[in-house]
C-alpha cells in the first residue's frame, strides 16, 4: 500500500511542471556553483598546499560547492511537499484517500517515500557532477558520501516540514510561507548569539549547526539523530493533524 | 450489511446529525431525501468513516467502523457530491490506483478495471486526461472508482449531480443491478430520482430522521412535504 502511495505520489511531482522548473533551476545553480567553486580552487591550491593540514579538491568542493547547495535544498524541498495535501483538500479528492481502506500513517509515509524519491534524484545530480572530475584528480569517496548524507537528511527534513504545513491548509501558498519561515527560524537560531544556558540550548536547534560536520567528512550520529528526528516529528504531526480531520471534518 | 445507531454529530457548534438510526440489507435501494442543508451528507460521511459522530454507531458487514476502521472501509464505495477525481491522471490509471488502493492487484484488478469501463460508459474516453472530461463524465469516473472493488455497501452523495437524462437513466440502471447483490443508499432532493430507483426512502430533516418508508405505493410529494412540515 505504502508502495502504491509513494508511487502515485512521485508519479503526481514527475508530472507537474512546476517540479521540472525546480529541478532546472536547480540543476543551474549545481552547474554554476560546481564551476565558480572548481575554477577558484585551481587558482589557489598552491597556497591551500602550504597549509598545516592542506585540503584537497574533494575536502573543498564538499564544504565550498555541496554545503551552499543545503541552504538551496532546505528552502527548495518544502515546495515538494507543499501541495502533498493542500492540493488533495482543495480539489477535494482528500475523499478518496479518507473513504479508503488506507490508514492515515501509509498515507503519510507513501506521499513522503514519493517525494523524497524526486528530492534524492536532485540530490544524486548534485553530487554526481563531484564525480566528473575523477578523471583529473581522486575523490575522497567517505568526504562525499559524508556530505552527500547530509543534502539528503537536510532536504527530507525540509520537506517533512513542508508536508506538515500542507496538511494544515488548502492554499499552497500559505503552507509554503509557513514552512519556510519557520525553517529561515531554525536556520537563525544557529547565529544567534545566546547567552547563558538554558537559552544557549536552543542554538542546538539549529539546522546549520548540525550541518557542517557532514560536509568536513564527520557523520556524528548527534547531527544524523536530529535530522532524522525533525523528520519523525514532522511526519507525526501530519498523521496527528490528517486524523484530526475525521474528528473535525475539513 | 450496514447499521447504524442512534448517529450524533455537531458541526461547527451547531447539531447537523441526530439520533440517526439506520438500517440496510441485501438488496436495499435506500434514497436519503431532504433539504439542502438537512444533515444528508454529513450522515453518508459518518456511514463511510470521513467523520467520526460524537455518538452512536457504524457496522459494515460486521466490522466497527470504530474498531475496524480499514476493513469496514473495504466493504465501502463512496462518491462524494464532487467526485474525487484527479485531473492530470487518466481514466484507466485512476481506477488502477483506486483498485490498487483498494487491495486488488494483478489479473483481477485489470479484469475489473475493464468491466467498470464497460458499466459506467467510459470505454471511448478510458485514455484522456480527467481534466478534460465533461462533468457527466468526471461524476461517472466518481462511480466506477466507487464500484471498482465490489463493495458491500454503496455510498452515493447526489450521484445525479450534472448528469444528461440519458445518462441518469443510465445510472439508475446500474445502482439498480448493482443493488441485486450489494445495498445502495444515496442522497438527493429530487422526489423523481428517488421514485425512480430506490425501494426505500428516508427523509431527514433538521438533522433527524423523520421517515423511513418503502418507497412503493408511496405519494413521495405528500410523504416528504408531511415529514418536514
Amino acid at each position: 500500500m505504502i508502495i502504491t502511495i509513494a508511487k502515485h505520489q512521485f508519479l503526481t511531482l514527475a508530472r507537474s511542471a512546476q517540479t521540472w522548473m525546480i529541478a532546472a533551476i536547480l540543476a543551474l545553480l549545481f552547474g554554476y556553483l560546481f564551476l565558480q567553486q572548481l575554477e577558484t580552487f585551481l587558482n589557489i591550491q598552491d597556497q591551500l598546499s602550504l597549509q598545516d593540514y592542506p585540503v584537497g579538491l574533494s575536502g573543498y568542493m564538499s564544504v565550498r560547492y555541496l554545503q551552499p547547495l543545503a541552504l538551496a535544498f532546505t528552502f527548495v524541498a518544502p515546495l515538494f511537499g507543499m501541495r502533498a495535501f493542500s492540493d488533495e483538500f482543495s480539489r477535494h479528492t482528500y475523499a478518496l484517500w479518507q473513504s479508503s481502506p488506507v490508514s492515515t500513517a501509509a498515507l503519510v509515509l507513501g506521499k513522503f517515500i514519493g517525494m523524497s524519491m524526486v528530492m534524492l534524484l536532485l540530490v544524486l545530480i548534485a553530487v554526481g557532477m563531484l564525480f566528473i572530475m575523477i578523471s583529473f584528480a581522486p575523490i575522497d569517496l567517505p568526504i562525499v558520501f559524508s556530505a552527500a548524507t547530509g543534502l539528503a537528511l537536510c532536504a527530507c527534513a525540509s520537506m517533512a516540514c513542508g508536508l506538515f504545513f500542507s496538511s494544515m491548509t488548502r492554499h499552497n501558498v500559505v503552507a509554503i510561507i509557513s514552512s519556510l519561515a519557520l525553517l529561515v527560524l531554525l536556520w537563525l537560531l544557529g547565529s544567534a548569539s545566546f547567552g547563558e544556558l538554558p537559552i544557549q540550548a536552543i542554538s542546538q536547534l539549529s539546522i546549520a549547526s548540525h550541518l557542517s560536520g557532514f560536509f568536513q567528512g564527520y557523520l556524528q550520529s548527534a547531527d544524523v539523530a536530529y535530522f532524522i528526528l525533525m523528520t519523525l516529528m514532522f511526519l507525526g504531526l501530519t498523521v496527528v493533524r490528517l486524523d484530526s480531520l475525521r474528528q473535525n471534518g475539513y | 450489511m450496514l447499521q447504524a445507531d442512534k448517529l450524533h454529530r455537531t458541526l461547527s457548534a451547531s447539531v447537523a446529525v441526530s439520533g440517526i438510526s439506520l438500517s440496510l440489507a441485501r438488496g436495499d435501494v435506500l434514497g436519503l431525501l431532504g433539504l439542502n442543508g438537512a444533515g444528508k451528507s454529513t450522515t453518508l460521511k459518518m456511514l463511510c468513516g470521513m467523520l467520526v459522530p460524537d455518538s452512536g454507531s457504524v457496522t459494515i458487514d460486521g466490522h466497527s467502523m470504530q474498531e475496524q476502521p480499514l476493513e469496514a472501509r473495504a466493504r465501502i464505495g463512496f462518491l462524494p457530491d464532487q467526485p474525487p477525481v484527479y485531473d492530470d491522471m487518466r481514466v484507466e490509471e485512476y481506477l488502477r490506483l483506486c483498485g490498487q488502493i483498494r487491495g486488488m492487484k494483478g489479473q483481477q484488478l485489470s479484469d475489473r478495471q475493464s468491466e467498470v469501463i464497460e458499466q459506467c460508459s467510459l470505454t471511448t474516453v478510458s485514455r484522456n486526461l480527467i481534466g478534460t472530461l465533461s462533468k457527466g463524465y468526471r461524476q461517472r469516473v466518481g462511480l466506477a472508482q466507487a464500484i471498482i472493488h465490489e463493495p458491500t455497501v454503496l455510498l452515493l452523495d447526489e450521484p445525479g449531480n450534472g448528469l444528461d437524462p440519458q445518462q441518469l437513466d443510465a445510472m439508475r440502471e446500474l445502482i439498480r443491478r448493482y443493488a441485486d447483490e450489494h445495498a445502495v443508499v444515496f442522497s438527493t432532493h429530487l422526489l423523481s430520482e428517488a421514485q425512480s430507483t430506490c425501494n426505500r426512502v428516508a427523509v431527514i430533516h433538521e438533522g433527524k430522521l423523520v421517515a423511513d418508508v418503502l418507497a412503493q405505493g408511496e405519494d413521495l410529494e405528500a410523504l416528504f412535504h408531511g415529514a418536514i412540515s
